[in-house]
């Protein structure tokens, strides 16, 4: 499979990164509650996106970046991992807003039943999973990529999950 | 490939702040907000500017004819139930209250030797809640002046999120059912600067999908399902609140089922992955302006059903 991902923020997000991770002393990251999708995610991680408080540091967060990606394909993951992602609210969720193949679901976005006949562009579907924001800033959906809610083979699995269309 | 809208949006805070507006905006204004904020006014009928129901909740007669035209309860943004219902399980929750608001301390003193008895003199003040309180020099809940009396005046530790505190609240909260909302946020001073920093977290962007809390309480999300869910537009909301919120409680809490305004918040924010906020902190007490602001004109229900118990609107 071939990725080609183009990162224009995400490049000086990635510095930052590096510049924290030295920062942060090694055994304070041994302590650091891990999420395990499928799990409830832990809320001292919470503390690390933007939050209504005026004290505490992540009150003076902002949205992460716009991150425009690109992907070329070919689509070959796992449909099967893909569909459980889509529908554990506390993984992908995408039931929540979305009718799903072989599932009811939300209807705060649009169906996605018959996503498969569609036959959207892989690189326009990714494009949204990852960070819908490039194509609709106000779209009301997770901003999955940036916030490392899904990673990219979570994305791919579930990609071809809707494009098998079953 | 640059995002032009975030350009944008930086660039016009700096514009604005050097400008017209001090240095309290500035840390407003630098955040990623969800559209709509403009719009909103401390009004009920300010729900106008966002969905187009309130022609058909707007009072109890708005609603019985919008039954009878055969609207369903996400028409009229839920306040068919929600507000318009008393709820007849909470009996039993608002005695507890009413037995912790005569119960005597050592020095056989109540918050009745100072407020009267049956809470006559608090008769009507929730509906004007949260306010400013010049002793303490800040904004504070119904909650927050609670916990201060029983501790100050009382010797009583019964912080906002004590089971004493929640219930006390619901049980002054049913003071002042049918009383119109009044929340001054338009005159200059600190109830106005509160409902402004209220709006402006309502509306940014927070939490690990950074979703605004008006995400999902601005149509289109408002008014739609969410995995069979009901979100309202954030209007008119407040009134019913303390509300009764049976079958379900915080996680780990126990009130009988109460949700104060805060818990609500909370729990929002819980469900949508946001560090939750600390009942009673100054953010969290701007928010319940903001909400309360956002019911003015509206008469206060309490108790109020949270649950509709026909599932028919489903369909
Ligand atoms: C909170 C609600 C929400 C969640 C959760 C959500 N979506 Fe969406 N999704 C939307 C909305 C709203 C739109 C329409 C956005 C627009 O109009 O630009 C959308 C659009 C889409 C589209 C584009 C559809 C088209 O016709 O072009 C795809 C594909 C999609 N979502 C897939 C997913 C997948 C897969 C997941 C789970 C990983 C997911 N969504 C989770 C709300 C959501
Ligand atoms: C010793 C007298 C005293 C006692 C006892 C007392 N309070 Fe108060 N309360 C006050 C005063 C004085 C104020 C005015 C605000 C302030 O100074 O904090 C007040 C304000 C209030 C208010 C706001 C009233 C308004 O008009 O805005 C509420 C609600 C309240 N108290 C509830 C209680 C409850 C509930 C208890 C019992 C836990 C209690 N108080 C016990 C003296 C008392
Ligand atoms: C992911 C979507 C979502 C987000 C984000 C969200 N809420 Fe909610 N909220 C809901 C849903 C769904 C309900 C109704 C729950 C139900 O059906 O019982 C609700 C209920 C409420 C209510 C009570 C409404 C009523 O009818 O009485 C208030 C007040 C509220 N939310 C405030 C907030 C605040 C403040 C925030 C931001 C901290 C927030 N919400 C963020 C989904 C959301």
């Amino acid at each position: 499979m071939k990725l080609d991902t183009k990162r224009h923020y995400l490049f000086v997000l990635a510095l930052a990164g590096t510049l924290s991770a030295t920062a942060v002393s090694a055994a304070n990251a041994e302590e650091a509650p891990k999420w395990v999708p499928g799990e409830p995610y832990p809320t001292e991680l919470l503390k690390n996106y933007p939050c209504h408080d005026y004290e505490l540091p992540c009150g003076k967060m902002n949205s992460p970046p716009v991150e425009r990606v690109v992907f070329k394909g070919p689509l070959q993951g796992d449909a099967e991992r893909g569909e459980k992602i889509a529908i554990n609210l506390r993984w992908g969720n995408c039931i929540a807003c979305h009718v799903l193949p072989n599932h009811d679901g939300g209807t705060i976005g649009p169906s996605l039943r018959q996503y498969a006949a569609r036959q959207a562009p892989l690189d326009y579907t990714y494009q949204r999973l990852w960070d819908v924001r490039y194509y609709n800033p106000n779209a009301h959906m997770p901003v999955y990529g940036p916030n490392k809610v899904l990673t990219h083979q979570d994305i791919v699995d579930v990609m071809t999950y809707l494009y098998a269309g079953k | 490939m640059k995002n032009p809208r975030m350009i944008l949006h930086l660039a016009m805070g700096v514009a604005l702040t050097a400008t017209t507006l001090g240095v309290a905006a500035e840390e407003l204004l630098k955040f990623d907000y969800w559209p709509g904020r403009e719009n909103a006014i401390p009004h009920v009928s300010g729900d106008e500017k966002f969905s187009d129901t309130y022609q058909y909740w707007k009072d109890e007669k708005a609603i019985e004819q919008a039954k009878k035209a055969g609207k369903k309860s996400h028409e009229m943004n839920f306040k068919d139930f929600r507000w318009a219902q008393k709820s007849f399980d909470a009996e039993p929750a608002l005695e507890i209250g009413k037995g912790y608001y005569n119960q005597k301390n050592a020095n056989g003193k109540s918050c009745a030797s100072c407020h009267g008895e049956n809470g006559k003199k608090l008769e009507g003040i929730y509906a004007n809640y949260p306010s400013y309180n010049k002793r303490l020099k800040r904004v504070v809940t119904v909650g927050t002046q609670i916990q201060t009396c029983a501790s100050e005046r009382l010797g009583l530790d019964w912080p906002e999120t004590s089971r004493e505190n929640v219930l006390t609240d619901f049980y002054v909260a049913s003071l002042s059912d049918g009383k119109v909302i009044k929340i001054d946020a338009t005159k200059p001073g600190p109830i106005k600067k509160s409902y402004e920093r209220g709006r402006d977290l309502f509306f940014k962007r927070a939490g690990h999908f950074d979703f605004a809390c008006a995400s999902c309480h601005t149509p289109p999300t408002a008014g739609s399902y969410l995995r069979g869910q009901r979100p309202t537009t954030f209007f008119g909301d407040a009134a019913s609140y303390p509300i009764y919120h049976f079958p379900y409680a915080l996680p780990g809490d126990d009130y009988e089922y109460v949700f104060t305004l805060q818990h609500q918040i909370k729990s929002c924010q819980m469900l949508s992955r946001m560090y939750p906020g600390k009942e009673g902190s100054p953010a969290m007490t701007d928010i319940e302006v903001f909400l309360k602001a956002s019911a003015n004109g509206y008469k206060m229900s309490i108790p109020g059903a949270e649950y509709n118990m026909d599932a028919s609107y489903l369909d």
